[in-house]
């Protein structure tokens, strides 16, 4: 899986840390997530599309 | 942990148990129950000092914790059964053997500790083959440690039985394993600390 979740994070200015902070979660998730190591749950993964104001088909793209 | 009260309440009974202990001299006890507190505190009390509040409980963390409640069974079991070699065996009986081995335990006590509380940053800054080439040499380091032990215990099974000096595992317990223990254990030490010291991907 591969996400965008650090090209959305540059856009808005915001650090791993204060993305975490804001969906709730630690820092080295979000590291994982970036990653693509880490398969997020459907809450973890809505929400954060929702702090990136976008779709959860925007941030995450699975490998067919 | 979930909550400040239930980390506090966790942290002062292992003071108290661990202040019985050691009235007890039940050293290793002691320093074995304070590791493991650690490896299951580390994150709270690091978060503690730092920030001054807990950090949050997220689903990855949820899923890990019955991997470190694994680990932390399988290290307990390898060292006890480390510890109690020479007393079942009976292979050496003096008292500056024990010593070492209790050293040696409290090492890799204190190496496992070591890489449990950097694994995460680890992982996340080595890539996919920096990952596979330390899960190889944590594995030689592994097999090498293994073959000693059955190598030690077969050699001395052989030669008792058969009354006869034994070559083959003689040979492998004193110069194959720890040759490829040496080059597991620096291998891994190598890329591990590599990859601690190294930029996020």
């Amino acid at each position: 899986m591969k996400t965008r979740i650090k090209e959305y994070r540059a856009k808005y200015k915001l650090t791993q840390e204060k993305l975490a902070e804001m969906v709730g979660v630690r820092r080295e998730t979000i590291i994982f997530l970036e990653q693509g190591k880490y398969n997020p749950s459907l809450k973890l993964a809505h929400n954060v599309a929702k702090v990136l104001k976008t779709t959860m088909d925007e941030i995450f793209i699975l490998d067919d | 942990m979930k909550t400040k009260r239930a980390f506090l309440a966790v942290s002062i009974t292992t003071l108290i148990v661990a202040i019985i202990l050691i009235s007890l001299r039940a050293y290793y006890v002691v320093v074995a129950l304070i590791v493991g507190a650690l490896l299951i505190g580390h994150r709270e009390f690091w978060s503690l000092i730092r920030k001054r509040k807990m950090p949050p409980i997220d689903e990855r963390v949820r899923e890990n914790t019955s991997k470190s409640i694994r680990n932390g069974f399988i290290f307990f079991a390898i060292a006890t059964a480390f510890l109690m070699l020479p007393f079942s065996v009976r292979i050496i009986e003096t008292p500056s053997t024990v010593h070492v081995l209790g050293g040696l335990f409290l090492s890799a006590g204190a190496v496992y500790l070591f890489s449990y509380l950097f694994y995460d940053r680890v992982e996340s800054r080595l890539d996919e083959r920096g990952l596979k080439m330390l899960k190889t040499f944590l594995l030689v380091t592994g097999i090498s440690l293994g073959a000693f032990i059955i190598s030690v215990f077969l050699h001395n099974a052989i030669s008792g039985l058969f009354d006869i000096e034994e070559p083959v595992f003689f040979f492998i317990a004193v110069f194959i394993s720890p040759l490829a223990f040496a080059v597991g254990l620096i291998g891994s030490l190598v890329i591990f600390i590599k990859g601690l010291l190294s930029k996020a991907l």
